[in-house]
């Protein structure tokens, strides 16, 4: 008899959330569940409520009804249990206090991290490490009121991962910062997710962030209107050949394609995986069609999330 | 929460109004000692150093201490606010209570710092005048100023730490009241003028019988030169301390930042 292990905890669970300021209503019923490992990007128009619903996921604002769960700890009721392992930055540049070093800073929010039920101790070794890791080395021992936006931007995520979180939550994490601050951003939330860390980020760079969430929750006047799975979206591939419409009849007869169109110069087939790549390349060579390039031909999420907003 | 201490301890002495109260309450007594019309104006024949501190003390203790304590202690919540500093600190596995509770040790440890520098700032600038045995009061003491005879250095030396004591003491309330009014305004500026206008408003209260001013907090700020029985208004001050503080632990407990 084989046994079957109980379902793994959401890391993040959102049921029922409201949030009312007198008689206005900045989020209503919002349901939200983040997996380990999972990747949600939150994104919507702006005064949709994001901010006020990374304030409610933190704890650091208490909702008129429904609940918050990180790693199944009520964020409200429990709050220094349930943020035990939870890394997050709020606020577009991180804030931190200005009289100190950012080794300073960091040094506190390790001391501060050891606080938890059970925390253990975060080495300076560790904190030279996370410097390093956001490139800010070169600033560790400079007072923060010296620090760049981008500076102060990276020294939160830093703070942010310090503690090796489980959940980590930021807020429009690659604002103020350069294309190559931002790439590096990616580069450790993409590293966090693969190590078994549920992130959830606030965001309006739709093409970036489509190239490496799995999730995609759209806030819209406090509602959460879509939840857009985009591994379910990511199945496509597109061959740049010199006859489309032919490359495109060729790759129909396929078994495992299960849907063809033509973007000129493209031609996109659903191949339903990778592994039908080699074997559609094959087929289009065998039928004489030259092929100059194939790639995963990415889910437009800015296009769905226009019109998306639109509808709502 | 040694942790937590220790960085509102830092941020406090880091902040540019508790250096410029530090700096004001260990000058201005240097200047008070020497001012010519001192005399004059307190009607006080200064005859030893002892006395400075008291004279020091019952000028300060009135306007000056308390506007630097609710500024002082306004700015420990007002100021992460602003500075965004606050809500890190809450994203830490942290309870709030116990953040809280760290920020009312430290606001209350505030006037025991002004007061002890003011003490020490006094003590300097008493030593043109002797240390010695004199006739005459403290000032903290029995007879006040005038005294009850001769004091030796040693009975002086105790009514001044005595007085400085329950000076320090008497002003817990207010910075406890700063951090309460810290927590439900959010800001600055405006829980020092909540703190500065209750007492002021408090003070307007002398209108009313006596029965409702002894219960007033602010017609308890000359404790430290009181010689009758001083403990129902000791009680009554801590009584006050205690409820400022724990309406300060409630407040931010459920707050949203």
């Amino acid at each position: 008899m084989t046994k079957q292990g109980a379902p793994a905890l959401p890391a993040i669970e959102v049921r029922g959330l409201v949030k009312r300021y007198g008689s206005n209503t900045i989020l209503e019923d919002v349901h939200l569940t983040v997996k380990a490992g999972e990747v949600y990007a939150l994104t919507g128009p702006n005064g949709a409520g994001k901010t006020t619903l990374i304030r409610c996921l933190t704890g650091l604002a208490f909702p008129t009804d429904g609940e918050v769960r990180l790693l199944g700890r009520d964020v409200h009721t429990d709050g220094s249990r349930a943020r035990a392992y939870l890394g997050a930055v709020v606020e577009a540049p991180a804030k931190f206090y200005p009289q100190f070093t950012g080794t300073q800073n960091l040094q506190t929010h390790a001391n501060l991290a050891a606080m938890a039920p059970g925390g253990r101790r975060v080495s300076r070794d560790r904190i030279r490490e996370v410097l390093a890791l956001l490139e800010l080395t070169r600033m560790a021992d400079r007072k923060v009121q010296e620090f760049s936006l981008g500076q102060r931007q990276r020294l939160g995520v830093a703070s942010a991962i310090l503690a090796e979180p489980k959940v980590l939550i930021l807020d429009e994490p690659t604002s103020g910062l350069d294309p190559l601050g931002i790439g590096l951003i990616h580069r450790i939330v993409t590293s966090l997710a693969t190590s078994g860390c549920a992130v959830i980020l606030s965001t309006h760079h739709l093409r970036e962030i489509a190239t490496y969430a799995h999730t995609v929750g759209i806030l819209t006047g406090g509602r959460m209107v879509d939840t857009v799975d985009l591994r379910a979206r990511q199945a496509a591939y597109r061959f740049r050949v010199d006859d489309p419409v032919g490359a495109a009849s060729a790759l129909e007869r396929l078994p495992f394609v299960r849907r063809v169109s033509t973007r000129t110069p493209y031609a996109i087939a659903y191949l339903g995986g990778e592994a039908g790549v080699p074997d559609a390349l094959a087929h289009l060579s065998n039928e004489g069609i030259r092929v100059f390039e194939a790639s995963p031909d990415h889910f437009d999420l800015y296009e769905y999330y226009r019109e998306r907003v639109e509808q709502a | 929460m040694l942790t937590l201490i220790t960085l509102e301890f830092l941020k406090l002495l880091g902040s540019r109004s508790a250096r410029l109260a530090l700096i004001v309450c260990f000058v201005l007594p240097l200047l008070w000692a020497f001012a010519p019309r001192l005399e004059v104006l307190m009607k006080v024949a200064v005859v030893s150093g002892w006395q400075i501190p008291a004279i020091s003390i019952g000028i300060a203790v009135q306007f000056l201490i308390p506007l630097f304590i609710a500024v002082t202690v306004a700015e420990m919540i007002g100021t992460e606010v602003s500075q965004g500093t606050l809500a890190p600190l809450l994203l830490r596995p942290v309870d709030r209570t116990t953040v809280i509770a760290s920020k009312l040790v430290v606001a209350l440890a505030y006037p025991v710092l002004l007061v002890g520098v003011t003490v020490i700032g006094s003590l300097l600038a008493g030593i043109p005048r002797g240390y010695g045995e004199f006739t005459g009061g403290t000032g903290m003491g029995p007879g006040l100023f005038v005294g009850v005879g001769t004091l030796t250095s040693n009975q002086a030396l105790a009514e001044v730490l005595r007085g400085s004591g329950l000076a320090a003491l008497m002003l817990m309330p207010i910075a406890a009241l700063a951090l309460l009014f810290g927590v439900l305004l959010l800001n600055t500026a405006a829980a020092a003028l909540a703190t500065f206008a209750a007492l002021n408003l408090m003070r307007l209260l002398v209108v009313f019988p006596e029965t409702i001013q002894r219960v007033l907090l602010t017609s308890h700020l000359n404790l430290y030169a009181q010689q009758t029985d001083i403990t129902q208004p000791l009680i009554l001050l801590i009584i006050y301390t205690v409820g400022f503080g724990l309406m300060a632990v409630f407040a931010f407990d459920r707050r949203d930042i």
